[in-house]
């Protein structure tokens, strides 16, 4: 149904709106505009994050003296380490629906592995997106910078989305699509979306 | 489709507790009415009508849901307030009636949807 798919100038539209709420709540959304009239969406949080020790990196093996240092600070295994996220929303062309690419380093600026991003998934969420990994987060080019970026993948988006849409429909209410598939799907990858979003669209109706 | 604003009254023979996982000696304080409703072709709840505790989080009541609908593996569950937001799985539901309850209940709204993948 056309009415679950989202073209691109309304995604820019939903975009603005989410901009203006993100400056009201004083989260940090901004707009990156690329060439012509494509751009995304884009915040950068800094997050701490419980490490598995299973998901431990292992340095002891190249250097014994320097290395004990290193994995020291991570011993135990309910250590705490503070990442940077970045998160972009894009307009996926092929799925017609927003997409969540991102990425994650170290504050000293090492890139995450899938295996570590994955860490930061809700625990309550890793079970059951475990089952097929790959399809979920996978590592892909970003369609706008070409750069490596893990990508959750939107080939559900659709499904999940039109039941709120068309219940919208029906009674004649706007959503905003980006807000509504992002607190759905930020979550998953440990992006906070807060509930002001939900206060503020329900008292300011856009047209 | 759905129930509409039923006083809470009419609704107490139907009243049900969902089963408490943490502690049972709450006082009827911390409990909260929320009515679960149904969007789109997800089934309904007999019970429209529960008293949860404030402190339980958005994960623990979806969880309960799944169960009680009996939901396959793969099918994901999405609660939403005002209709159109998924609070973070993290969130308590008090937090939510603070938010968005009014007349004394809060009303989320549930769905299904295949799994991602």
């Amino acid at each position: 149904m056309s009415l679950c798919l989202l073209d691109e100038d309304s995604f820019r539209s939903s975009c603005k709106l989410l901009l203006q709420q993100s400056e009201e709540l004083r989260d940090s959304w901004t707009w990156e505009p690329g060439s012509s009239e494509e751009g995304y969406l884009k915040k950068i949080a800094l997050k701490s994050v419980v490490i598995d020790s299973s998901l431990k990196w292992n340095l002891i093996d190249d250097d014994e003296g320097e290395a004990a240092d290193v994995c020291g600070l991570s011993e135990g295994s309910s250590s705490s380490q503070v990442f940077q996220y970045e998160y972009h929303i894009v307009y996926s062309c092929s799925y017609r629906t927003p997409a969540l690419y991102f990425r994650a380093c170290t504050l000293e600026g090492r890139s995450l592995s899938l295996e570590e991003v994955w860490s930061s998934v809700h625990p309550n969420l890793r079970l059951r997106l475990k089952h097929c990994p790959l399809n979920t987060i996978t590592q892909q080019e970003h369609p706008l910078l070409g750069q490596p970026f893990f990508l959750l993948h939107p080939c559900r988006t659709q499904d999940f989305m039109r039941p709120v849409l068309q219940a919208a429909h029906q009674q004649n209410r706007s959503v905003n699509y980006v807000l509504t598939w992002l607190s759905v799907v930020g979550p998953l990858v440990g992006l906070d979306v807060p509930l002001h979003y939900s206060i503020s669209s329900s008292s300011t109706k856009p047209d | 489709m759905s129930d509409n604003a039923e006083s809470p009254t009419e609704t107490q023979k139907e009243e049900s507790q969902a089963p408490p996982d943490d502690s049972t000696s709450n006082e009827e304080k911390k409990k909260i009415d929320v009515f679960l409703k149904a969007v789109g072709d997800t089934p309904i709840m007999k019970t429209k009508k529960w008293a949860v505790d404030r402190g339980r989080t958005v994960q623990s009541l979806s969880q309960f849901i799944t169960r009680f609908l009996k939901f396959d593996a793969n099918e994901q569950l999405f609660i939403y307030v005002n209709q159109s937001f998924a609070p973070s799985p993290d969130q308590e539901v008090g937090v939510l009636f603070d938010c968005f309850g009014s007349d004394g209940k809060l009303i989320l709204h549930y769905c299904k949807s295949q799994a991602w993948g």
